[in-house]
């Protein structure tokens, strides 16, 4: 057991995921942290890979093994989806606890062979999943759990956002597993998931490439989800890459809760300022309320320390990645499919 | 505001004969009612004749509107355009595929005009986006939502009866079909989820259709007939290769407020004018008797709305999303 005196080591895995920076300000801001980063993919000639654009106090090193030699108490995994795997069988053995980016795995045989080195090693697995962490979140998960709305009848969710063109390896299905449907599906179902902890059953998906139709690959950009529950819950997902690339903010999520009691809408990144740029003529919009990574990283942190369990769990992740894998498949075959549960054998 | 005096006749005596009425008597049409029962008071309000029966209220029209439970649309519908009528008819146009069919063959095949009341395509944020869809505004459609959100609808009992109504499917969700199909074109394919839940003090129901469009859209209609408390509210989201367009119902609203004292509003307010009442402009387009001016809605559209529910409840029973040939 880890007291909470001593200095935590953490090192970030890879800088490929746009996250990544976000977590490295939050962690050399936060006390008795001892900050290491390896980003040995990160090529020459970028403001944000490698060791270029670190905070001051970050120790860089030029590879994996190194970090792990040091002896890390926790690690976060921001490689590319298909390089998760890799990190993080090597940091369960290394016995660090684990916070990794999302999606899980780019397709099942990642997500069990994850599943299996975490179970293997016990170390704390915790799935980056920020937006459940929000206030607004966390109010109407509070809401929920009080009783406020009855029992949940209908969810609708939207995360919409811009193509993730900085990084190319988000529209490349090999590294990332697929398009839209891999990147916006599970933040949506991370706050299903822990509203109503009920199973997915089945899923119905329709999925197209009308959006950003030049860019090469099968990524899909639209994307569409239904999902059924064990509890009779019925939900259904927008997942599009439908935020134009002028757009004066990323994009957003919200949630339309229906239970026997009455509704709850959520617009988790709605409060802004707005205005309008006389000279371009563009939009402003400026919006604050923050984003949940804080919640996140101090959590990961706590969870470093041996004072709580991971969540979300390594169960949430697989469960909610199951949804995504489904949707994959009932996209591709044009069928509603049943959810295969990511269960070791 | 009219040229023409029609003589029109509203079948029924619930909310939606009341509004057709009422609008009715505000363009100076001369106007009759028939209804099993409330007729009366109804006609009333207008200074309508009040027709015992169905055959007496058609001897004396040119126009009928039904305003009646949906399983009662097609004979009514049937009936008046033989009897060489023009025909409005709330949505749905009929409970079933089969019977819109009919009504759409019967209407052509005897040269009658047969309207579907699908009021959405007339209310102005609507109106704004199809004209956007239309002019190329979006581009390529891609991604299009609608929802559609109220209380469940306890005041007549035929609403909650599948077979009757067809349920929240046919019954409300039907207008975003339609908008799906009026913006993105002919539909592929269809699958839905929908939930009943009669454990609280009221019954809460919901659906979600998802459609795929032969353009390769995909369009997602999510219904909810909610707890009691429930305001009415509608969204819309439709992205294309040229942009965005959004409405939310709760957010344009012109004024709130947050008086000590505020009694119920009813019969205080005055009528709203055509240029803000969609009721009104509907019925304006589908009696207009101008051949080159455009209804904005058909009689096919009315069966293809039809279709889309029919198809979204086959897809409920089967478990699986229903195809559509041709």
């Amino acid at each position: 057991m880890i007291t909470d005196r001593r200095r935590i080591r953490v090192g970030v895995l890879s800088r490929a995921h746009v996250h990544a920076d976000g977590y490295l300000a939050l962690l050399s801001a936060a006390p008795d942290v001892e900050l290491y980063v390896s980003d040995p993919a990160g090529g020459a000639g970028t403001q944000d890979r490698g060791r270029h654009g670190l905070p001051p106090n970050a120790h860089y090193l030029d590879s994996y093994p190194e970090v792990f030699d040091l002896g890390m108490d926790g690690v976060v995994i921001t490689s590319e989806t298909r390089g998760h795997r890799a990190l993080v069988e090597a940091a369960a053995a290394a016995g660090a606890a684990i916070l990794c980016e999302k999606p899980l795995a780019p397709d099942a045989t990642e997500a069990l062979a994850i599943s299996a080195a975490v179970r293997q090693h016990r170390v704390p697995f915790m799935i980056a999943y920020p937006v459940r962490f929000m206030s607004v979140c966390q109010e109407l998960l509070a809401r929920q759990a009080a009783g406020q709305l009855g029992e949940l009848v209908a969810i609708r969710g939207t995360n919409n956002g811009k193509l993730p063109r900085e990084r190319r390896w988000f529209v490349d299905p090999v590294e990332s597993g697929g398009g839209a449907l891999f990147d916006h599906v599970v933040h949506v179902a991370d706050l299903i998931d822990a509203l109503t902890g009920a199973a997915p059953r089945t899923v119905a998906a329709m999925t197209n490439r009308i959006l950003h139709a030049d860019l090469t690959g099968d990524a899909e950009t639209g994307g569409l989800v239904l999902i059924t529950y064990d509890s009779g819950l019925v939900a259904a997902i927008d997942c599009s890459w439908s935020q134009p690339a002028l757009a004066p903010t990323w994009g957003g999520l919200t949630l339309d809760v229906t239970g026997t009691r009455g509704d709850v809408s959520v617009d988790a990144f709605r409060p802004s300022v707005r205005g309008l740029d006389a000279g371009s003529g563009r939009p402003i919009r400026l919006g604050y309320g923050g984003s949940g990574d804080e919640r996140l990283i101090a959590t990961f942190l706590e969870t470093v320390r041996g004072r709580r369990s991971a969540e979300p769990s390594l169960e949430v992740a697989l469960r909610t990645l199951s949804i995504v894998l489904a949707a994959a498949e009932s996209a591709g075959t044009g069928r509603t499919v049943a959810v295969r549960p990511l269960t070791a054998p | 505001m009219t040229v023409h005096r029609l003589r029109v006749g509203v079948v029924g005596a619930g909310v939606m004969a009341g509004i057709h009425l009422g609008n009715l008597a505000r363009l100076g049409h001369q106007t009759f009612v028939h209804s099993e029962s409330g007729a009366a008071a109804l006609a009333n309000e207008v200074g309508a004749q009040v027709c015992g029966n169905y055959s007496a209220l058609l001897d004396a029209v040119e126009w009928v509107v039904i305003a009646t439970p949906t399983d009662t649309h097609h004979q009514l519908a049937l009936e008046a355009l033989r009897r060489g009528r023009d025909v409005v008819v709330e949505k749905p146009l009929a409970r079933t595929y089969r019977e819109s069919a009919e009504l759409v063959a019967t209407a052509e095949s005897l040269g009658r005009r047969l309207r579907p009341g699908h009021v959405v395509r007339f209310f102005p944020e609507y109106v704004h986006l199809h004209r956007a869809v239309a002019a190329g505004t979006l581009g390529e459609l891609a991604v299009l939502r609608f929802t559609r959100a109220g209380s469940y609808p306890t005041r007549a009992g035929w609403f909650a009866d599948l077979g009757r109504s067809g349920g929240i499917v046919f019954d409300q969700m039907i207008h975003d079909l339609d908008q799906a199909r009026w913006l993105a074109g002919e539909v592929a394919e269809v699958s839905a989820v929908s939930r009943r839940d009669l454990s609280g003090a009221a019954p809460v129901q919901a659906a979600h259709v998802v459609l795929r469009h032969t353009s390769g859209a995909i369009s997602l209609a999510s219904g909810v007939w909610g707890a009691p408390n429930l305001e009415f509210r509608t969204t819309f989201s439709v992205a294309g290769t040229g942009g965005v367009l959004e409405h939310d119902s709760a957010r344009e609203r012109p004024s709130t407020a947050q008086l000590a004292d505020a009694p119920p509003t009813e019969g205080l307010l005055p009528a709203r004018d055509a240029a803000d009442d969609p009721y009104l402009a509907e019925l304006i387009a589908l009696l207009d008797a101008d051949p080159d001016r455009d209804p904005v809605v058909s009689a096919v559209d009315g069966a293809e709305a039809v279709r889309l529910a029919e198809a979204a409840l086959a897809s409920l029973e089967s478990g699986q999303p229903t195809r559509l040939g041709g």
